[in-house]
C-alpha cells in the first residue's frame, strides 16, 4: 500500500484546476472558506472545517433563472444555464452528506430543478477525512463518521506521511491518476473519533412536542438573524423574485433570481395582506428544529442534520441543536 | 445613496433656502446630514464632489441653471462611478485590530462578587414584584456565555457576571416590553436588565427615540474594565475586545444599581489606527479595501439583529418589493446594505461592536460606525448616548425650530 505525498497530490490539484474550476479550503481574509482556488498553494490542509457549507456549489446564495426583456409589446424570456465543470476538493463527509440531502428533493423528487441538475452534473466531490473533530462537532451521532465516505466521488485519508486515495465513483475515477495505487477497503481511521455522543430521538417523537412551551424559552434569546440557515449545509429555503436590471441604460430588462432564505427571519412566513401565521420567535425556531427531524424525513428519508456543529458554533447566542435534541431525549422518554 | 446604486454618477439635492422650507426643518436636517454622507462617501473612496446640496427657491430658474451646470461639468471631470472591485490592497490580516493597548486578562474571569450582586438584587426585585422581567447572562452548557431572561426567583441563581458578558442585552428590551405588556395589559410592567457602560448607552439613544419609557425599566449597571475576545464563541484566549481598549468608559451612563467598584484603569488616548491607515490610502484603494470586505458579506443580517438601535420594523434593505435594494446575495446589494445601514445609525451608534462580533465572516464594520461617530462628534460634539438627547443630525436643533 503506497503513500502519496501531498507534493504529488498538490500538482495533481494544479492540473486539474487548468481544466475545470477549483474550489478548495482557502483562507479568505481571515477566515477559512471553500473558494475558488487558481494553484495548489492557496490551499488550506489541515482544517476542522470551514465557516460556510459547500452547499454554495450546487445551490449558489443567488441563481439567476430568467432575464426578461421587454421591448414594447415584445417580452423576451430566456433560460440561464448554468454552465462549466468544477472540481470540489477538501469537502469534508459531513457536507458531502449535506449534498445528498440536498438531492433528495432538488433531483429525486419531481419536478427536478436543472439549475442543481447541472450544477451536480458538472461536479466532481474530493473528500477529505477529517484527523480531529471540534468540540461542536456531532456526525457520528447524526450516522456519519470523519471519515464516512458517503456522497463523495473520491475520498483521500491523511496519514501520518501522506495520504491514501480512494475512488468511489465513475466520475473520480477520471479525474485520478490511474498510476497511483489504489486504497480500496475502509480506513483504519482514529477509533477515538468514531465514539457516538448521543442518540437523536425517533422521527416520531418530535410532532408530540409542538406546543412544548421549551420552544419559546430557548428562543427568547434568538436574535431572528439567518446565520444557521446559512451556514447549514441542508438548509435550502429560498425566495424567488423578479428584479429590474440597472443597465444604466434605459432598457427594460428584468431578472428573475433565486436567493437563500431562512425560516428564523420575520418576514419568512408573512403572507399577502401583511398577517404573519408564524410571528413568535419559538415558531420559526421550532419549525428549524422540526424541519431537520421531522418534515424533512417525512418528506424524504433520514434526518436532514449532518452533526457538522456549524451552527453550533456561528450562532452569536449560544442557540445549541444539541441542547434541543437532549431536551426532547428528556421529555420523549 | 440609491441613485448611486442605480448607477448615477453624480446626485444633487435642492432645497428651499433656509427659513423658507414649508417643512419648517427638513432643510435644517439635510443641510446637518449631507456633510455626514459625503465623510463616508469618502471613507469608502467615492468622491464627495458627486454629492452636492444647494438651495434653489423654485423662481430662480438662473440660479438652478448655473448650479446644475456646475455640477455637471464637475460630475463630468470625475468620469463615470467605478465600482468594481479588483484587486484588495495587500495588507496584514485583521489590521484593523489594534492591539497596543492590549494587557492580558489576569486571573479568573469569573466574578463571583458581581455574580453574587446580581443574584441578590434580582432576587429582591422580583419578589417585591418591582420587576417581572430580569434580562442578565447565564453560562450554557457549553461553557458559553450568552443571554437570560429570568422570570421566577428560583431561576436568579442562573445569573453570571464574568468577562464574556459581552452581548448588548438592551438589543432586547423593546420587545420583551412589547410581549409582556400584551400578556398583561392591565399590569405596570418593569423589567430588570444588566447592562456595561457601552450597553447603558444605547438605552440613551433609545429612550431619545421614545422606544420606551424610562420607568418601564431597572438598569443594573455593572461597571466594567473590559471584555474578552471571543466571547460568546467558545474562543476566548485571554486578550481584551477590540472596542475595550480603546474604551474609558468605566461606569454605566445610567443605572438604578450600580453592582462593582469602579475599576482603576489607566485612561487610553490613541486615536484609531485603521481608520488613519485606510485614510492615507488613495480613494481607489479604500474602495477596493471596502468591496472586498462586503463581498464576504452572507446576508444573513446578524449585524442588524444583534443591533439595539436598529431597529425599524421593517429594515428598508429587506422590503419585499426591493424599492431600495434587490434581494441578491450580491456585492451591488451587500455595498448598498452596509453603507446604508452605517449611514443610518451615524449619531446613534454607540460602539458597542455587537455587528462585528456576531458577523460570521468577519467584515470589520464597526470601522464604517466610529468613523460616522467621529465624524459627527466633530462636527456636532456630539456622543451617541451620554444623555438622553437625540441625534443631531436626526433632528432639528431646539433653536432651529424656534428660529
Amino acid at each position: 500500500m503506497s503513500v502519496i505525498s501531498r507534493a504529488t497530490l498538490a500538482d495533481w490539484l494544479d492540473s486539474l484546476a487548468q481544466e475545470q474550476m477549483l474550489i478548495a479550503p482557502k483562507e479568505v481574509a481571515d477566515i477559512l472558506l471553500y473558494h475558488p482556488v487558481q494553484s495548489s498553494a492557496e490551499i488550506v490542509w489541515e482544517y476542522i472545517r470551514p465557516v460556510m457549507s459547500i452547499k454554495d456549489a450546487f445551490f449558489p446564495s443567488t441563481e439567476r433563472l430568467l432575464s426578461i426583456e421587454k421591448n414594447g409589446q415584445n417580452i423576451k424570456l430566456n433560460e440561464f444555464r448554468p454552465e462549466g465543470r468544477q472540481i470540489l476538493f477538501g469537502v469534508r463527509p459531513c457536507d458531502a452528506r449535506g449534498v445528498l440531502a440536498l438531492d433528495a428533493l432538488f433531483l429525486e423528487t419531481e419536478p427536478v430543478d436543472s439549475y442543481y441538475a447541472r450544477r451536480r452534473e458538472n461536479t466532481t466531490i474530493v473528500g477529505l477525512a477529517c484527523t480531529a473533530m471540534a468540540e461542536t462537532c456531532f456526525c457520528t451521532s447524526t450516522g456519519g463518521a470523519p471519515d464516512d465516505p458517503t456522497g463523495l466521488d473520491v475520498i483521500i485519508y491523511p496519514l501520518e506521511d501522506g495520504y491514501q486515495v480512494r475512488v468511489l465513483t465513475e466520475k473520480g475515477e477520471k479525474i485520478i491518476n490511474p498510476e497511483w495505487e489504489m486504497q480500496d477497503t475502509e480506513w483504519l481511521s482514529n477509533s477515538a473519533l468514531q465514539t457516538s455522543q448521543f442518540e437523536i430521538p425517533e422521527k416520531d417523537s418530535w410532532p408530540a412536542q409542538f406546543d412544548d412551551t421549551f420552544w419559546a424559552e430557548i428562543s427568547e434569546r434568538c436574535l431572528s438573524c439567518r446565520i444557521c440557515a446559512y451556514v447549514c449545509p441542508t438548509c435550502r429555503c429560498f425566495d424567488v423574485r423578479d428584479e429590474p436590471v440597472h443597465a444604466g441604460n434605459g432598457s427594460n430588462q428584468f431578472e428573475r433570481i433565486r436567493c437563500w432564505d431562512s425560516c428564523a427571519g420575520t418576514v419568512y412566513r408573512q403572507i399577502a395582506g401583511g398577517h404573519n401565521p408564524r410571528s413568535a420567535k419559538g415558531e420559526r425556531l421550532r419549525n428549524r428544529f422540526l424541519c431537520k427531524f421531522y418534515y424533512y424525513p417525512e418528506q424524504y428519508g433520514p434526518s436532514a442534520c449532518t452533526g457538522c456543529g456549524r451552527c453550533i458554533d456561528a450562532c452569536p447566542v449560544n442557540i445549541d441543536i444539541t441542547e434541543v435534541i437532549q431536551h426532547l431525549q428528556e421529555v420523549s422518554l | 445613496m440609491r441613485a448611486f446604486d442605480q448607477g448615477a454618477d453624480g446626485v444633487i439635492v435642492l432645497g428651499c433656502h433656509i427659513g423658507e422650507c414649508h417643512y419648517d426643518s427638513g432643510n435644517h436636517r439635510t443641510a446637518k446630514r449631507m456633510p455626514v454622507l459625503q465623510k463616508m462617501m469618502e471613507f469608502v473612496g467615492l468622491e464627495p464632489q458627486r454629492l452636492r446640496l444647494d438651495w434653489v427657491s423654485a423662481s430662480e430658474g438662473e440660479r438652478f441653471s448655473r448650479i446644475v451646470t456646475e455640477f455637471v461639468d464637475t460630475v463630468r471631470m470625475l468620469g463615470p462611478v467605478k465600482w468594481g472591485a479588483k484587486q484588495p490592497p495587500a495588507m496584514e490580516k485583521r489590521f484593523w485590530v489594534d492591539r497596543r493597548n492590549q494587557k492580558a486578562i489576569i486571573g479568573d474571569s469569573f466574578d463571583s462578587a458581581r455574580t453574587d450582586a446580581i443574584q441578590k438584587r434580582t432576587r429582591e426585585l422580583l419578589s417585591s414584584g418591582e420587576v417581572s422581567c430580569v434580562i442578565g447572562y447565564e453560562v450554557g452548557p457549553r461553557g458559553r456565555t450568552r443571554p437570560a431572561f429570568v422570570y421566577a426567583v428560583d431561576d436568579v441563581e442562573r445569573l453570571v457576571w464574568n468577562q464574556s458578558c459581552t452581548h448588548n442585552l438592551t438589543t432586547y428590551l423593546r420587545q420583551k416590553l412589547t410581549a409582556l405588556k400584551d400578556q398583561q395589559p392591565d399590569e405596570r410592567i418593569q423589567v430588570a436588565i444588566v447592562v456595561k457602560p457601552c450597553d447603558s448607552r444605547s438605552i440613551n439613544v433609545l429612550l431619545a427615540e421614545n422606544r420606551f419609557e424610562r420607568e418601564q425599566i431597572h438598569i443594573i449597571g455593572i461597571t466594567c474594565d473590559g471584555i474578552q475576545d471571543g466571547a460568546g464563541f467558545g474562543k476566548v484566549e485571554g486578550r481584551y475586545q477590540k472596542r475595550c481598549l480603546s474604551c474609558n468608559n468605566r461606569e454605566p451612563v445610567l443605572f438604578d444599581t450600580l453592582i462593582g467598584d469602579v475599576p482603576v484603569v489607566e485612561d487610553v488616548q490613541t486615536p484609531n489606527l485603521a481608520i488613519e491607515r485606510l485614510e492615507e490610502m488613495s480613494p481607489s484603494q479604500r474602495m477596493e479595501f471596502w468591496l472586498s470586505q462586503f463581498d464576504r458579506c452572507i446576508r444573513c443580517y446578524a449585524c442588524r439583529q444583534a443591533c439595539p438601535v436598529c431597529d425599524c420594523p421593517t429594515c428598508l434593505y429587506e422590503r419585499d418589493d426591493s424599492l431600495w435594494t434587490g434581494m441578491n446575495i450580491e456585492i451591488n446589494e451587500k455595498r448598498t446594505f452596509h453603507l446604508g445601514r452605517a449611514y443610518h445609525l451615524a449619531g446613534r451608534c454607540v460602539g458597542c461592536d455587537e455587528c462585528e462580533r456576531v458577523c460570521p465572516m468577519e467584515i470589520p464594520i464597526s470601522l464604517l460606525n466610529l468613523k460616522l461617530a467621529q465624524e459627527v462628534q466633530e462636527a456636532f460634539g456630539y456622543q451617541a448616548g451620554l444623555s438622553v438627547t437625540p441625534s443631531p443630525i436626526n433632528t432639528p436643533l431646539v433653536e432651529e425650530v424656534r428660529a
